[in-house]
Formats: structure tokens, sequence, C-alpha cells
């Protein structure tokens, strides 16, 4: 087992190092160019659009991930009847592959006939063009929001549900309303999960590819072009590129573990839960 | 509910806590049968049984934390059944303390009363006041996970005295500490009470911290109450067999046996006959019956007595200043004799016991003890 | 005093207001109920709301999709799109590659990972914090991030557009390992010194012992990297280049690309894709949801 993970994980790791210096393509010759590339990434607009994309789309969607799923969980894990049939389907689309997520999603947003025009025409307000250019960064924010959402309620529910229940109710001996002990008492206690939540979904939505490329196809234009996407371009789609997309790679993976170390830290030093 | 529509006790505020009729169904089970108590002002009442006979769930609905089926619960001398919690003026600490784990000794203690909307100078006194009551001053600006049970229980008191409500509900607050801190905690909070003198209404499964600490005990068993009264009555004159095996420790011997009435007297027939006397004025059918003696009660002499009877002694129990004496009598019952630590016997010997005079409690085949002149009450 | 009072009841306006107020409080309480659900339903329809949509289109024909106002009912149901799909498309046998990887990887890694995880934890191995410690950081760097040098290992390796190629990677992720560590870690240590008291071998502990007791996290497990696996895209999409061993992902994804837009056929693929998950996660709720719950435990 130590094996497969030293071959696969470990060089790779290290082999992205090596390509990211690299200049040339990937199939045939390269030389060496030392950290040429990472100097010039700055100056490469599909990178920077790329990554500049990525982090938008991850502000656009986490916090309505996160957010909404705590709404939902704070409600879920009060209800008794029923709570299994709505877990189901509340988590459901978390098990969609993203191919087919990114297919569903043009259903609803098609100018012709998808459901989000159809809505609109209903009430009678001029269909929208969801893809366009401005727009269609945020529809995958929307896109992510709706498959990850259920993923991160369940979550919630488990932890809400560990909660002592005493403590909520000497609170409300205390004097604390609903909102308050929410705010004072399910917050606070949370804080870790809520972190680790931060962290890993981040995580995940810096490497959205899948539902980009299915959806818009990285378009238009540059507008949805995200990190692995380009780098997926760079390595199949030219001769040349090699080194920057492994260049941005490593960029990303720094990224990840830099979240992931920092994550791992805060971790050790919580206060006081428990 | 604003107290203008808010129905008042028909005593009005003559009682801190009046309890009426209360019961408490969940579905088929019954885990409150209909219970009756007042609770006098400054009173420590202790609810004393074993698990599951609803004591804890009577508190949690005098604290407000459960709804009843059933009955009227007045405090202060007013309708409380609907009140929320925090607007019945009754502070509580819990058996595992509930302190919020995120929040230094400080705050926790500050908690109840930042939700009151108090301005903060008035927190921050009442909070160094009870601290410095509670001995914990130093331990302000630390976390619940650095302090010790005996302090974290403090912390626990100290979050109900800044209330400082008209009465605090305990609930088993020392059964999670060692013997040795629950002791003293004991007394600590008996020093307290008496200071701060308010009403407190406390439960517990231990007989011991109830026959140290309370002005008067309520035993309950099955959701019933079985008896109300001072530490010492219930001790000495239980109500029934249950309070009377359950409170004590050794528990109370408890032997079975019939009631026979012959040339009009009666006696009592069990292991060794009793004979009745002073039943006039109360009245028992001849068939099963028990009566109970303390162990404390029973005398060893040398030889036979009148009145006295045999028993061979099986276990020799030293601990401390008494030694406990297991015995069996001839029809093979067992009964436990206290002797004090001087006397000397041994496994396998015959003894003669005498019961002391006034000592023997009748109960009849309900398990109901019959009232015998002498008795006092 | 030592014997209960007679039960008497307080002020007869006492009992008419506890009868109006736990009317009230009732009223109150179902009001909440209602409330709760409703937000719940409305938070189910919406995430459920496009698949329904979907399904629908997958039984129209293409015109009857560019039709509005749409049909809300797939009736008649138009089996054209199926058709298409299972016959002219290679559809069933993306289906059986991606079952076929998903499941030898689940096989492997699920065995893999558990004697793994009971080496971790429990063995004394030279350099086991190291290892382990290797392990949590880089637990987070997917595969996406290192296509490059991958796909260059492979490719040296002479293992391109082959089933290894889509088989043997994802065995490196760590996770599997981690999960089954503190599963047994969780396990009361008695119970494996009473079998080396009774002379078994390491192994033989780890098979007789352990094993059994563990096998409710292997389910959680296997359900994790099945799942992973089923959705994968990224690393299959570039390791394998001839269509017959496409996987499910790849081969929807090439239908969008490749084919002009024939939404039929795509709802059609997206449709079918479902099926297997989901009837999966309909007999297998527990497990799948298990994950998260551990995960939030864990915490």
């Amino acid at each position: 087992m130590f094996l497969f993970f030293v071959v696969f994980l470990v060089i790779p790791v290290v082999g992205t190092v090596w390509w990211s210096t690299q200049a040339g393509g990937i199939v045939g010759g390269t030389t060496n160019v030392g950290l040429q590339n990472f100097q010039r990434l700055p100056d490469l607009v599909g990178a920077t659009a790329a990554i500049q994309n990525t982090l938008i789309f991850a502000l656009l969607s986490i916090p309505p991930i996160l957010i909404g799923a705590l709404a939902i969980s704070l409600v879920l894990a009060r209800v008794g009847r029923g709570a299994a049939a709505y877990r189901f389907f509340v988590y459901f689309p978390v098990l969609v592959p993203g191919v087919v997520a990114g297919l569903i999603w043009l259903f609803l947003t098609n100018v012709d006939f998808g459901l989000f025009d159809n809505v609109l025409r209903a009430v009678g307000v001029q269909p929208v063009t969801w893809l366009g250019s401005d727009t269609a960064l945020g529809v995958l924010a929307a896109l992510d929001v709706w498959r990850n959402v259920g993923y991160w309620a369940i979550f919630f529910v488990a932890a809400i549900i560990g909660l002592p229940q005493e403590l909520y109710q000497a609170a409300s001996l205390d004097g604390a309303s609903t909102a308050k002990r929410f705010w004072y008492l399910t917050l606070p206690l949370m804080r870790r999960i809520l972190f680790f939540a931060i962290v890993v979904s981040t995580i995940w939505g810096l490497q959205v590819f899948d539902t980009a490329l299915v959806l818009t196809n990285g378009g238009p234009g540059t507008a949805t072009t995200t990190i692995i996407f380009r780098v997926w371009q760079y390595v199949f789609g030219t001769n040349d590129k090699v080194g920057f997309a492994a260049a941005i790679s490593l960029v990303l993976i720094v990224a990840i573990l830099t979240l992931t170390l920092a994550q791992m830290r805060l971790l050790r030093s919580r206060r006081g839960d428990d | 509910m604003t107290s203008a529509s808010t129905p008042v006790s028909p005593t009005g505020t003559q009682y801190a806590i009046e309890i009426l009729g209360v019961t408490k169904r969940y579905g088929k089970i019954t885990a409150l049968g209909g219970v009756d108590l007042d609770i006098e002002p400054g009173e420590f009442v202790v609810l004393l049984g074993p698990s599951g006979c609803g004591k804890s769930t009577l508190l949690k609905i005098i604290a407000g934390l459960e709804d009843l089926t059933d009955g009227e619960v007045y405090i202060g001398g007013k309708l409380a059944n609907y009140l929320k919690p925090s607007a019945r003026d009754v502070a509580m600490v819990f058996q595992n303390y509930a302190l919020y784990p995120h929040m230094t000794v400080r705050s926790n203690l500050g908690f109840p009363l930042k939700m009151a909307g108090r301005p903060k100078a008035e927190v921050s006194q009442k909070v160094e006041t009870a601290a410095a009551l509670l001995q914990i001053g130093s331990e302000l600006d630390k976390y619940p996970d650095e302090l010790s049970g005996g302090q974290r229980q403090r912390v626990a008191l100290g979050r109900a005295i800044v209330r400082e409500p008209l009465a605090f509900l305990m609930d088993e607050p020392l059964s999670n500490l060692d013997a040795l801190l629950r002791v003293q905690m004991r007394s600590e909070l008996l020093r307290l009470h008496k200071r701060v003198g308010r009403t407190t209404v406390y439960v517990t499964h231990d007989q011991i911290e109830a026959m140290t600490m309370a002005d008067r005990v309520v035993v309950m068993r099955h959701g019933l109450i079985q008896q109300i009264g001072p530490p010492d009555e219930v001790y000495r004159r239980p109500a029934n067999r249950f309070v009377a095996s359950f409170v004590g420790s050794p528990p109370m011997n408890i032997l079975d046996g019939r009631i026979a009435t012959a040339d009009g007297r009666r006696t009592f027939i069990g292991p060794f006959p009793v004979e009745i006397t002073g039943l006039a004025g109360a009245t028992v059918d001849d068939g099963p019956a028990a009566i109970g003696i303390r162990s404390e009660e029973l005398l060893l002499t040398t030889e036979a007595t009148a009145g006295s009877f045999p028993a061979v002694i099986e276990l020799v129990e030293p601990v401390g200043a008494d030694i406990f004496l297991t015995a069996t009598v001839e029809a093979g019952t067992v009964i436990t004799i206290r002797v004090d630590a001087e006397t000397k016997v041994e496994e396998g010997a015959t003894v003669h016991i005498q019961i002391a005079p006034g000592a023997t409690r009748l109960f009849d085949a309900a398990g109901d003890r019959v009232r015998l002149a002498g008795d006092g009450a | 005093m030592s014997v209960a009072v007679e039960p008497r009841h307080g002020n007869p306006g006492a009992l008419q207001a506890i009868a109006a107020e736990h009317a009230r409080s009732r009223r109150r309480r179902r009001l909440r109920g209602l409330g709760k659900h409703a937000f719940l339903i409305v938070v189910t329809l919406l995430l459920v709301a496009p698949f329904y949509y979907v399904v629908l289109a997958s039984f129209k024909s293409s015109t009857e999709i560019f039709t509005y106002p749409p049909k809300l009912l797939p009736i008649p149901p138009f089996i054209g799109n199926y058709q298409k799909l299972l016959g002219d498309t290679g559809f069933l046998r993306w289906m059986f590659n991606t079952l076929f990887v998903a499941g030898t990887v689940t096989l492997i890694k699920v065995f893999m990972d558990s004697m793994a995880g009971y080496a971790l934890a429990k063995l004394q191995l030279t350099g086991k914090r190291a290892i382990f410690l290797a392990m949590l950081i880089l637990l987070m760097v997917p595969l996406g991030a290192l296509i490059v040098p991958l796909w260059a290992l492979v490719n040296w390796m002479g293992l391109t557009n082959t089933y290894l190629a889509l088989i043997l990677p994802p065995l490196a992720n760590p996770l599997g390992v981690f999960l089954m560590r503190q599963f047994i870690l969780g396990l009361p240590k008695d119970l494996e010194n009473a079998g080396r008291l009774d002379g078994l071998s390491e192994f033989g502990i780890y098979r007789r012992i352990i094993l059994p007791l563990i096998k409710p996290g292997l389910v959680v497990l296997a359900v994790i990297i099945f799942t992973d696996q089923f959705m994968s895209f990224i690393w299959p999409l570039i390791a394998t280049s001839s269509d017959d061993l496409q996987v499910l992902t790849v081969g929807v994804a090439a239908l969008r690309s490749h084919g002009g837009a024939d939404y039929g056929l795509w709802s059609a693929a997206a449709v079918m894709s479902l099926v297997p998950i989901g009837v999966f996660f309909f007999v297998l709720q527990r497990q799948f949801l298990a994950r998260s719950l551990a995960g939030a435990l864990k915490q």
C-alpha cells in the first residue's frame, strides 16, 4: 500500500515541481528553463484569467453553500417525521457526477426551453441568457451550490445532534431566546466544524473543472475557464505550454497544502470544546 | 402572559412553590402520577428516590424544561404552568454542570444576567460577589475544561446564585464527584444555604445526602410521593415498607409474617412472635403483615430473656466504629444487627437478640405502616 | 405531618387559564412544525426539480423539448432518446467500464486500506510517524492537480489507454487508510491481546479478530471509494483515449462536445447515468450518510 502511495502520489508531486521548470510540450523533448515559467506566469493572460475566475467562483459559491447548509441543518436536525426522506433528497445532488450535473443544468439554463427561462416566461418576464459571459461564472457557482449544499447540510446535522442538550436547557433557563441560543451557543460550539467546512469546501472549489467543461466549455471566451481547465488545455491542447501547466498546478498544490496546514494548526489550538 | 392575567394561588404567597396534582404521562408511561407538595420559603427540600421514580422529571417540570400533562405549579404564588423557564424566577444546577465550554468562568457566571439585559457594571459586580462567595475568584478567567470537578461545580452553583432567584433547583449535583469531594461539597452546600437562605429543591438518590441536608425529605417511587417529612421522621417512622427499606444504611430489617388473633390478643407471628400492643385505634386485619426493625434497634444479650429470640451469626463485618452482624433467625430469615466495635462475637455463634422497646414498626398487607399507640404520630 | 394532604386545586380561574394556554401553545407548536416542514419541502423541491425536468425532457422528442409551454407530464413517453442512447452510442460500454473500474478499485482498496490502516494503528514500523504525517498532509491534494506528471509517469510506464491506467492511480489516495486507522483505533485493545495470548500471528489477528469487527466501517469505505470512482472525470479523461475504454463520465461529456445539440439524447444520458448510483444510494442510505456523519463527529 505504501508502495502505491509513494509511486502515485509522492512522485507525481515531486514530478510537478520538476515539470514546472520545463518548457516545451509534454510529448517530445523539453528543455530546462529554471524558474522562468513562474516568472512569466503573471503575464500569461490565460493563466491569470484562470486563477482569477477560480477565485471568484470560490467566493461566489462557498458562502451560499455553507450558509444554506447551516440553515437547512438547523431545521433538519429538529424534525422528526420524514427526516430520512428529506435527507435522501437533500443529499442526492451530491452524488451526481460533475458532467451529469453540467448536463442537467444545460436543461435549466437553455434560453429556449430551460426551466429557468420557462418559469420567467410563465410570470411574464423576459427570458435571460444565463450563460452569457457576464453571468456564466455565477451560474457555475449556483450549480456548485446546488450540488454541494446537501453534503454539508448532513454534515452539520450530525454536528448539531452531537451538541449536549443540557447546555441548551441551561441556556433557556438563563433566559436566552432561540436566536440568542443560536448565536451564543450553537455557533461557537460549531466553530471547529465550520472552519473545517470552509477549508474543505474551498479546496474542492478550487478544483472545479468538469462542470465548467460540460456547461460552458470554459466560455464564453474565457469566462468560466478555471485553473484545472487551463492546465488541461495547456497540456493536451498545446505543444509548448507544459511547463506553465505544471507551474499552475504547483501553485494550486501549494495553495491547497497551505490551507490544509492552516486548518491542522488551528484545529490543534482550539479553545474550550468539552 | 402578564401577571395581571396570571392566576394566583389561593394561598397567596405563603408558599414558595406549590405543586398540585402534577401528572406527567408519555403515551402509556406515567412518569408522575399526581404529586402534591408545598414548599415553604427558605426551605431545603430533598426529592429522594431510586432512578426512574420521577424526581428529576418533577424538577424539570418545576423549571419549565418539561411540560406537565395535568396539574398546576405555582411559583411565588403565580401560576407557572406555561411560563417560559426564564420567566419562572428559578435557577438550576445540572448534574453535569452544563457549563458553556467556550466561555470563561466569568462569562459563564454572567451569562444569565447578560441575557436579562442587565447593565455591565451590575453584571460584573454580581459575578464578583458570587465568585467570592464560592471561593472561585481566582478562576474567573479560566475556561471550564481547565477546572477540577469541584471547581466546575461551584461555577454551576455560581451561575445559579447570580440570578438571585426565588428558588434553586438542583439535579443530583454531587453525583459526579468522588466520595471525598462529595462529603466536602455537601457541607459547603449546607453552609451556603444557611448563608443565602434561598428555597432549594434538591434531587438525589443518595439517602445520606437527603438525611444530612434536608429540612424535609420527599420520598418518591414510581411517580408517586411515598412520604414527606423531616429526615428523622422519615427514618424513624417510615410511611411504608418502601421508605423503610430505602432510607437508612444498612436497610431496615423487614420480616414478613402474619397477624393472628388469639384470646383477644393479637400477635404478629414471624420468625419469632411479637405481641402487638396498642392497636387500639388503629385497625389491621389478621393475615399477612410485616415488621421492621432497624439494625441498631436490635440488642445482643448473652442469655435468653423474655421476648428475646435466638439467631446464628453468619458474618461479622467490622466497619470502623461499628460491626455489622448478619444473622439468621430460625426460619431462614436474615437480619442485620449493628453493634459497636467492642463487641466480641464469632461467626457461627448463637446469640440472643432483643428488640429495643418501641422499635417495632408494623406494616400491613399493602405495605403501609400501621400506627401503634406510643408511636407519637 | 408525614402523610400527603388531600389533592386540592387552585382557583378555578387557574384551570381555565391553563386550558387556554394549553390550546395556545399547541397551536404555536403546530405552526412551528408546519413552518419547518414547509421550509424543508421548498428546499427539497428546489434541489429535486432539476432532476424531474430532465427526466421529462428525456421522454420528449427534440421538437417537443423546444415547445412552450412545456408538457409537465411525460405522456405519451417518447423513447427514441433512450433507443439512440443505448443503441447508437457506446453508453453501455461506458457504463460497464465505469462499474468495472470502480468495482475493482473498491475491492482492492478495501483490503489494502484496512491492512494499511491496521498497520498504522497497531504495528511498530520504522518511520511510521513520518509516513503518517506525509499521508496526512498530502491527503488533500487531488488527482486533478497532478495530471501533468501523472500522465507523464503513466506514459513512461507504457500504461496509457489501459484499464490499469484507470485503476492504479486512485489506489494511492490515503483517505481510506485514515478512516480505517481511526476505526481500528476505536476498537478495544483487549481483543487483540486475547488473540495474541491464544497464539495468533499478526496477520491472524487481522483476519480473525479485526476484520469482522470493522465490517461496518468497510462498507462505508467501499461506498465512499465506489462513489468517488463513479464520479471521477479528469483522470479518466486524459488517461484513456480509445473509445471502448471510456468511462461513463467521459463518454457523457463527449456527447456534449462531439455530436450536435441533441438535447433529447443528452437528457436520456443524464438520467441513465444516475440510475445505478441512485439505486445504490437508496439501498445503502445509512452507509452513504455515515461518511458525513462520521466526519462531523470526528471533529
